[in-house]
């Protein structure tokens, strides 16, 4: 072969080589098909009543036939103009009813009610339900979402896959599985066997009983704005004592114990696993980037934060109704007793367990 | 010679080491993000600086932006840092500040000494409240993020918050669709590795936070150093307070559409970022403080991190020089050495990381420009050397550091 061919050959071949990458690179520059910014959240803020207001809004267009219908006693079904099926229930028709009442039935339709809505036991709803009246889920139902403009009650053994929102108070029946974000305006009351995961209310109760009388009180410490920092940094494990009353924040590198009926003026936080004993109160927040295990009848005021795991026993209040607070842990254990002002979230699983 | 090559080699090895483990961690450890959750609480007063010199075209979005969140009005004040502007930005921080009653006080600062730190330092006197919030003029924050930023300060270890910069003018050119790869290996998986890893994530010095208690502690903003990012991060983790990362608490921010700007850009944070390792690795490394072992460790690295490029570059020559000396070391653990060096070529573990990161954006096409990031390192490892080499010129010849602002190209409103 002639040496001159072979060498361009050859540097044509590795150029070739060299640009094979080069070519998809250059087809996607000059195509931008892949080239907006990426898709920051700017406008919601995670809000948890985001999907409630979003239904809200999508249902819109049916005001007037849910006006008519109830002004008339009637129902009405048809098509939204994105092709979901719906039904308009102005009262309790009786045909409609013996439809609904189908045990063990898929009812595929977003159902809007103008009165109470009173469903029955084991139906799996698959779309939206909005109800202008009281919601009254029977036992063992599915549903995918529920707005309540009043209050919302599930039957026992309910499941609900994607949210809630009540106007009014929410009550979940024994054994309730609440794979999705719950809201209230009101009250959130979870039974007994609930699963949850992300809950907020100006007030949630666990279980029937809830912490009213506990009077452990919040200690007081200055507000942010007069705050002189006076942080006690401490390398190691670290216990306050029993009634000991601590008048700084405190960050321990280790372990933390807080025996009972101590008192912190502060916030604090242990890089490993925590403990507050029965009766304690913290005025701010109680952050561990361990496991947190929370006494009975204790007072904290500020964001409960644990980065593994949480369990709270009963009688414990989290947070008041004038200045709510966030509970938040991977995995959370409640009692019942407990009271949360604000929110709950167990970012991947959340019960309520029986008191020990 | 072929000491110092194995030396420059085998902290190569360190580097791309280094990039492996945050990006596996990213994948398969487990992720920290304590803070996200956190969206009910008593929010406490906060102060939002907007640092800005010459901002005209970008300084109204911000505002704008910043007037929208959602953050209790009455809890959050915000002050346009207006250093010594000869543009518009006076005349459009006076409108907002007439439109916005009692939430906007503006610092117009007319004199003094430049840069961002230096500005900071002034303005701090009119700040009041424990929690410290910095932008610079050309982000968007979005509605949820002040409260995202502020929410670990409930964390009492928190010094100092950072979250993620994303490029909003990512379709420009091909500089900024380079840009926009490097941005999200750099956030999504660098800093939330070092996060994730309790090692020590960098204040970026906007989309950031800073605990007003913990910067008296330290002596306030450093006004004589070139990136205060980094500065207060290190400083910070000198005294015993920590630096977290938000990934969740993204912003957009205006990058470089030209080549000259960012050669500027990338020269100043080289010359800064050294100038800080000049001053830390040593007291870090071995000193006497609060950090852990592996917090001195990858801050360490971390600080090392500019002064590699012309490392890297004296290693290339170094090699040449060896195989023209007839010295051949491939062999053993020396070979496996070499070849992990000519990966430097390119530094494929970040290369490795980028790509990870577009996995975890979820962008898809993107990744097909990874090949030209080759183009964005060969100019950053020539840019960042030269910055190395003046910077030691400027410490001979006793010349003084300037600040050069990187050039906005929205169109002003």
């Amino acid at each position: 072969m002639n040496p001159y061919l072979a060498v361009s050959a050859l540097v044509t071949l590795a150029g070739l080589m060299f640009m094979l990458p080069l070519i998809p690179a250059i087809l996607e520059l000059r195509r931008k098909s892949d080239a907006r910014p990426l898709s920051v959240v700017q406008q919601n803020a995670g809000e948890i009543r985001h999907f409630a207001s979003s239904f809200r809004d999508y249902i819109k267009g049916l005001e007037p036939t849910l006006q008519r219908c109830v002004a008339d006693g009637t129902t009405a079904a048809g098509t939204l103009p994105d092709g979901e099926e719906y039904v308009v229930l102005g009262r309790s028709d009786e045909a409609l009813l013996f439809a609904l009442e189908q045990r063990d039935t898929t009812h595929p339709f977003v159902l809007v009610a103008g009165v109470d809505l009173i469903l029955p036991a084991e139906a799996t709803f698959s779309r939206d339900i909005y109800s202008r009246g009281q919601f009254i889920g029977g036992e063992k139902s599915n549903y995918r979402a529920i707005l309540g403009e009043k209050n919302v009650y599930l039957g026992v053994s309910s499941r609900v896959m994607r949210w809630v929102h009540a106007v009014g108070g929410f009550t979940a029946g024994l054994g309730c599985k609440l794979y999705v974000r719950v809201s209230s305006d009101s009250l959130i009351r979870l039974q007994a066997d609930c699963s949850f995961l992300r809950l907020n209310a100006p007030r949630i109760e666990i279980g029937g009983a809830a912490a009213e009388g506990v009077t452990t009180p919040y200690p007081s410490i200055p507000s942010w704005d007069s705050k002189i920092s006076h942080r006690f940094l401490h390398d190691g494990d670290f216990e306050v004592q029993t009634g000991q009353v601590i008048t700084s924040d405190i960050v321990i590198r280790g372990r933390l114990r807080i025996r009972p009926g101590a008192r912190v003026c502060g916030s604090v936080k242990s890089v490993q696993d925590m403990v507050v004993e029965d009766g304690v109160a913290v005025e701010g927040s109680l952050i561990t980037a361990g496991k947190m295990l929370i006494g009975k009848h204790c007072a904290i005021r500020g964001p409960v934060v644990a980065e593994r795991e949480l369990a709270i026993a009963c009688g414990t209040r989290c947070g008041t109704l004038e200045h709510p607070t966030t509970v938040s842990a991977p995995r959370i254990e409640v009692e019942q007793g407990v009271v949360v002002f604000g929110t709950l979230w167990a970012r991947e699983s959340g019960e309520v367990v029986a008191n020990r | 010679m072929i000491y110092v090559l194995y030396i420059i080699v085998f902290a190569i090895c360190v580097y791309t080491g280094r990039h492996y483990w945050f990006t596996l961690n990213r994948f398969f450890g487990f992720q920290r993000h304590p803070y996200i959750d956190i969206d009910t609480a008593d929010w406490p007063p906060v102060t939002v600086l907007v640092a800005a010199h010459n901002e005209e075209k970008v300084i109204a979005n911000i505002l704008d932006a910043l007037m929208t969140v959602k953050y209790p009005a009455d809890k959050m004040l915000v002050i346009p840092v207006n250093d010594r502007s000869t543009d518009r930005t006076r005349e459009i921080i006076d409108k907002f500040v007439e439109d916005f009653p009692g939430r906007i006080q503006p610092f117009h600062r007319v004199a003094g000494k430049g840069g961002k730190a230096a500005a900071l330092k002034d303005a701090m006197a009119s700040v009041t409240t424990e929690v410290i919030l910095i932008f610079d003029a050309d982000y968007i924050p979005g509605a949820g993020l002040i409260k995202q930023l502020v929410a670990p300060f409930f964390d009492l270890e928190v010094g100092g918050v950072m979250g993620r910069v994303v490029p909003l003018n990512v379709s420009a050119n091909l500089l900024t669709r380079l840009l926009d790869l490097e941005r999200s290996g750099g956030y999504q998986v660098d800093q939330q590795a070092r996060m994730n890893l309790r090692l020590v994530p960098q204040h970026g010095g906007t989309v950031a936070g800073v605990r007003m208690s913990a910067l008296r502690e330290i002596g306030g903003w450093n006004e004589n150093s070139l990136t205060e990012d980094t500065d207060l991060t290190y400083r910070l983790l000198l005294n015993g307070w920590k630096t977290v990362y938000q990934n969740r608490s993204e912003c957009y921010e205006e990058v470089p559409e030209l080549w000259p700007v960012r050669i500027k850009q990338i020269m100043r944070w080289a010359k800064g970022h050294n100038q800080a390792m000049m001053t830390y690795s040593r007291c870090l490394l071995l000193g006497k403080h609060r950090a852990t072992l592996r917090e001195r460790i990858d801050g360490t690295l971390l600080l090392g991190v500019y002064a590699m490029a012309p490392i890297t570059l004296v290693g290339w020559a170094l090699a040449l020089g060896v195989f023209y000396q007839g010295v051949a070391p491939l062999h053993g653990v020396i070979a496996l050495l070499s070849l992990t060096a000519y990966a430097a070529l390119g530094n494929l573990a970040a290369f490795f990381e980028i790509a990870a990161a577009a996995r975890l954006d979820g962008t898809r096409k993107r990744i097909c420009l990874l090949p030209f990031l080759i183009l964005g390192f060969g100019v950053s490892i020539f840019s960042v050397s030269r910055a190395a080499v003046s910077q030691i010129s400027d410490l001979l010849t006793g010349a003084e550091f300037h600040w050069d602002k990187t050039e906005r190209f929205r169109k002003a409103l």
